[in-house]
């Protein structure tokens, strides 16, 4: 079973991430899950492609730490994170994040504090590749 | 030896993603940003997180050691 905690190039299959969770406890209540997609457009603007770079053991440290500590902090049962790490174009899956647990408030809290948190310390960057030129993307909400 | 590293936009503006600076005993955290810093303003201008040996620091007296890594990134935007 791949693990918990992953940063790849591939795609993923999120009926795939849902069944490891499914196989790992018959207690869950509930998974709540968040799918991160590119976009094709920003600000105004058409985007092409979207390019992901990441401080890889850093990152991975990091989504490992923030997955121990929503387990902990929501009382989830387990919880997976997945990001990939390459180009993708629009429609492409980016990142995914599941969170189970007995009940849906514990799960749905969970998830969405796994992705904020994600944005926030996990050292990866994008870059968005438009008709006018390419450009990192600065932070938002 | 000190490994550097660059990621994202700051990558673009040093124009590397990767140095190494010869180690000295006594050597800080803010020698390194004041060394690299002159020579490249633009680039430290975007510098939001320093990490030393992958662990977020905010002390820049932090004493280095040979062979740390240390890296110079702007504001994750992954996700």
């Amino acid at each position: 079973m791949s693990a918990p905690v992953r940063i790849q190039e591939a795609d993923f299959s999120q009926d795939e991430e849902i069944a490891a969770l499914k196989a790992g406890s018959k207690r869950i209540g509930g998974i709540a899950t968040f799918l991160g997609c590119a976009r094709d457009f920003s600000e105004g603007r058409d985007v092409h492609e979207i390019s992901f770079e990441a401080y890889g053991s850093m990152a991975l440290a990091e989504m490992n730490k923030l997955r121990s500590e929503a387990i902990a902090k929501f009382e989830l049962l387990d919880a997976r994170i997945v990001h990939r790490v390459t180009t993708v174009r629009a429609g492409d899956n980016i990142v995914f994040i599941a969170a189970a647990a007995e009940h849906r408030a514990a799960a749905f809290d969970g998830c969405r504090w796994m992705i904020d948190e994600l944005k926030q310390r996990v050292p990866i960057w994008k870059k968005e590749i438009t008709p006018q030129g390419d450009s990192w993307v600065t932070p938002h909400p | 030896m000190i490994k550097v590293l660059f990621f994202g936009p700051i990558a673009d503006r040093v124009e590397s993603r990767e140095m190494q600076l010869e180690f000295t005993p006594g050597m800080t955290l803010h020698d390194v940003i004041s060394h690299l810093g002159m020579q490249y303003p633009g680039a430290f201008s975007l510098v939001s997180f320093i990490a030393v040996n992958q662990t977020q620091v905010h002390d820049k007296q932090t004493v280095l050691h040979d062979n740390d890594e240390i890296a110079f990134m702007a504001k994750f935007s992954g996700g």
